[in-house]
């Protein structure tokens, strides 16, 4: 399992974050996660493999400056 | 140090004015011609349309000033106000100051947001703006004691020169007993010596027991300080309470307060960790998304950014409370405790560093090729302690490292330097002889736009080039974003009304991240709503980062996510809890409108703000150099081939960079062309008569400038 934003989801082999976002609803601004408090931005979603008990934050940047 | 001794040479008691709905409705001017100190009763119908902070600052200045004012003129203003809201304990953002002048860097009204206590303790003391003009002949400091009731202006000799010292030594004077009760705003050498001085408005950290500031950064307005031989201004008060402001409806602010705040603390760990890294956070975000400035905005993206970003800042970071204003939940301002800078006068010494921020970060970093965090907090204490604004050091010494690098300046005019990109030791020799309005530095510290002009007639560099690569639009350098790959954003530099700050409209991530801004009237939109609801902030007194860096939990649901619905909500609250004029977020663009408009008038007046004015280096909108074009030539020949439909088999890099930057060029115009007509104003950048009247601004001497600009 992985925690999405406090919620518990199933994990599977070889879930990247790409994947992992493309089953998501109401993403677009989604541009940024904190994989296992560590920044991850959208360039680098589907190169990054998604460990088994991750928890994961999705940063929604409308912001900045 | 031992007691200071000041020489008092004007006093006068006061009748403190009740405040009333988070006006005093009274304005204070210092004039240091004749040491005249005036108090003012605010009209109700400047009060009205100007609303406060900002606009109050500017309606003041555009008063004082003439067209043919420059920055060193004695009629030439400072103006420092806070704003209705300003002054609420607890609500996030809430004791903000707005300081305006007309600016060394671009002859135009400049305008710098900043925290510190300073704004809300001079309101409380009875004045809701306070205006400086004239200069005193030896260096004085204004002191506003809203405890005793009284102005003074005091002689002051042998204090320290730099800010660090400076604030800490008058916090204690003026309150020994309760420094907590002082507010200083403060300068140093920097601004003496260059056209990028800054201000630092300080606080008391009752935690760590010593003075901290924020800067107000942009324009240059500390050097107008210095150059009127200000040494200080001091403001001094009591408690504070949500009862301060005496708002229209007490219980209603207290719950929209209540509701912010623990908004704020439940969701800023879940979010951007502000309170822990301030906004270091955004240095990988920056450079995963290609748009971190490095060498000079060569590039976006760096693989040693790592390593000057939050992983490494948060554990530098003093641990505590860091927030700028009284019980602020965003807390962002965070510092280096004991730092032991290894050059200038405080090496080896103990030293309290208030930063980086971001743009310091990016700025005096990764612009610079320096991707060394202890280096980057040196030149960050420097040029605070100095009162050099770090954005404009940062971007004038990258374009100076770029020119070293194409052999435009060379060891004979740098004194013996190599200004290599990465040359850390040598960047903060520069910062110190900027300082001390010594050698290269001196140059230096003129900005980018003085430094084009002395590189190309003094030392033959290549104007054309130099046009090119120096990122300065209307005189002022530029924020720490890339732009190249963001047309909405080039817009949010390139048409903001004081130059390429970025507090004006940050579209990037909307436009290129997320393609929320496809058509040229979709940009025109955002480069008209996001301006001016970022204007408000400074028309109140408030910061800007609780809006839309800490955003509710379902906000991914609303119609327009980007406007945080709920947070526009809770402003438009909190202006009708404490005005008790009763408004609609719509009501609060309105506001700031009247005074955009007023401002980009006022520009007029000056000699700017027209379509001319609003150009950008070509480095803000595309590759300038082959170097550049093949560092991510697939990207570029994509847009060739795909959005222009260009065949370009048979072209070099050479020719694909020319036509690339045609296509470029005819598109920041176009989107001039969208943006001006949405904002109601006519093809060359100015607002129509309609558009004044529209928003009740067409007084007599607006409707003067206007003629004189062929607007009738």
């Amino acid at each position: 399992m992985i925690e999405v934003d406090e919620k518990q989801m199933p994990w599977s082999k070889d879930m990247t974050m790409a994947s992992l976002l493309a089953t998501l609803e109401n993403v677009e601004f989604c541009s940024v996660v904190r994989l296992n408090g560590r920044l991850v931005s959208s360039p680098k979603f589907a190169e990054t493999i998604i460990p088994d008990n991750s928890k994961i934050q999705l940063l929604p940047m409308v912001s900045g400056g | 140090m031992d007691k200071i001794k000041l020489k008092e040479i004007k006093c006068i008691s006061y009748e403190r004015a009740e405040i009333k709905k988070g006006y005093t409705d009274k304005s204070l001017r210092v004039n240091l011609d004749s040491n005249e100190i005036t108090i003012s009763p605010i009209e109700e119908r400047i009060k009205n349309k100007f609303i406060g902070g900002k606009g109050y600052d500017l309606w003041l200045m555009w008063n004082a000033v003439k067209a043919s004012t420059r920055w060193n003129d004695p009629e030439n203003t400072i103006c420092i106000s806070s704003g209705p809201l300003g002054g609420t304990p607890g609500y996030p953002g809430g004791g903000k100051s707005i300081v305006t002048s007309i600016s060394p860097l671009t002859g135009a009204p400049i305008d710098s947001n900043v925290g510190g206590y300073f704004g809300p303790y001079k309101k409380f003391s009875g004045f809701d703006v306070i205006q400086v003009d004239g200069k005193a002949k030896k260096d004085a400091i204004i002191f506003i004691d809203g405890i005793e009731n009284k102005i003074k202006i005091l002689e002051a000799s042998d204090l320290p020169t730099d800010s660090y010292e400076l604030s800490d030594v008058l916090t204690r004077h003026f309150d020994e007993d309760k420094p907590v009760n002082v507010s200083v705003v403060t300068a140093g050498p920097g601004a003496v010596h260059t056209n990028f001085g800054c201000l630092n408005f300080s606080w008391w950290d009752a935690g760590r027991k010593r003075v901290r500031y924020k800067q107000a950064g942009r324009g240059g307005i500390g050097t107008v300080f210095a150059d009127k031989k200000v040494k200080a201004i001091v403001a001094r008060f009591g408690a504070i309470s949500m009862k301060s402001n005496n708002p229209a409806d007490l219980d209603a602010l207290k719950l929209v307060t209540k509701a912010h705040s623990k908004e704020i603390r439940e969701l800023d760990p879940k979010q951007n960790r502000m309170s822990l890294v301030g906004t270091t956070h955004l240095v990988p975000i920056m450079n995963d998304h290609d748009c971190l400035p490095v060498h000079n905005f060569k590039f976006g993206s760096h693989p040693e950014s790592r390593v000057i970003g939050e992983e490494v800042y948060e554990h530098i970071f003093d641990k505590g409370f860091d927030g700028c204003w009284k019980g602020c939940t965003v807390a962002c301002s965070h510092g280096v405790k004991d730092f032991s800078p290894f050059t200038g006068p405080y090496k080896g010494k103990k030293v309290f560093v208030d930063g980086p921020e971001y743009e310091t970060v990016a700025g005096c970093g990764s612009s610079l090729g320096i991707f060394d965090a202890h280096t980057i907090i040196e030149i960050n204490f420097y040029c605070d302690a100095y009162g050099m604004d770090t954005i404009s050091v940062g971007t004038s010494l990258a374009f100076v490292m770029e020119c070293f690098e194409n052999k435009l300046i060379t060891l004979d005019h740098t004194g013996g330097m190599d200004l290599s990109f990465g040359n850390r030791f040598n960047a903060l020799e520069i910062i110190h002889q900027m300082a001390g309005g010594e050698g290269f530095g001196a140059i230096v510290g003129k900005g980018i736009r003085q430094m084009k002009q002395i590189f190309a007639k003094d030392f033959g560099a290549d104007a054309a080039f130099m046009q090119d690569i120096g990122m300065e639009s209307k005189g002022l350098e530029f924020s720490e974003y890339m732009t190249k790959e963001s047309l909405a954003q080039q817009g949010g530099y390139g048409l903001a009304l004081k130059g390429p700050q970025h507090d004006e409209a940050w579209l990037i991530f909307l436009d290129m991240v997320h393609n929320f801004m496809p058509t040229f009237e979709d940009k025109a939109e955002a480069l008209h709503w996001f301006p001016m609801f970022r204007t408000w902030f400074g028309l109140c007194g408030l910061c800007k980062l609780p809006w839309n860096d800490i955003i509710p939990e379902d906000n991914k649901n609303t119609s327009e996510p980007a406007k945080v619905a709920k947070h526009l909500g809770w402003y438009a609250d909190l202006f009708s809890a404490v005005t008790g004029r009763k408004s609609s977020p719509e009501d609060l663009i309105s506001m700031s409108e009247a005074v955009y408009n007023f401002q980009r008038i006022f520009n007029l007046k000056m000699g700017f703000g027209t379509r001319e004015h609003d150009t950008l280096p070509y480095r803000a909108v595309g590759p300038v150099t082959v170097e550049e074009y093949e560092s991510r030539q697939e990207r570029y020949d994509e847009q060739l081939k795909e959005k222009y439909s260009l065949d370009i088999g048979d072209m070099d890099s050479k020719e694909k960079v020319a036509v690339l930057r045609q296509k470029r060029e005819e598109q920041y115009e176009l989107l001039k062309d969208a943006v001006y007509e949405r904002r109601g104003w006519n093809n060359n950048g100015i607002p129509t008569i309609e558009t004044v009247k529209r928003l009740g601004i067409d007084f007599p001497e607006v409707l003067e400038v206007l003629k004189k600009n062929g607007v009738e």
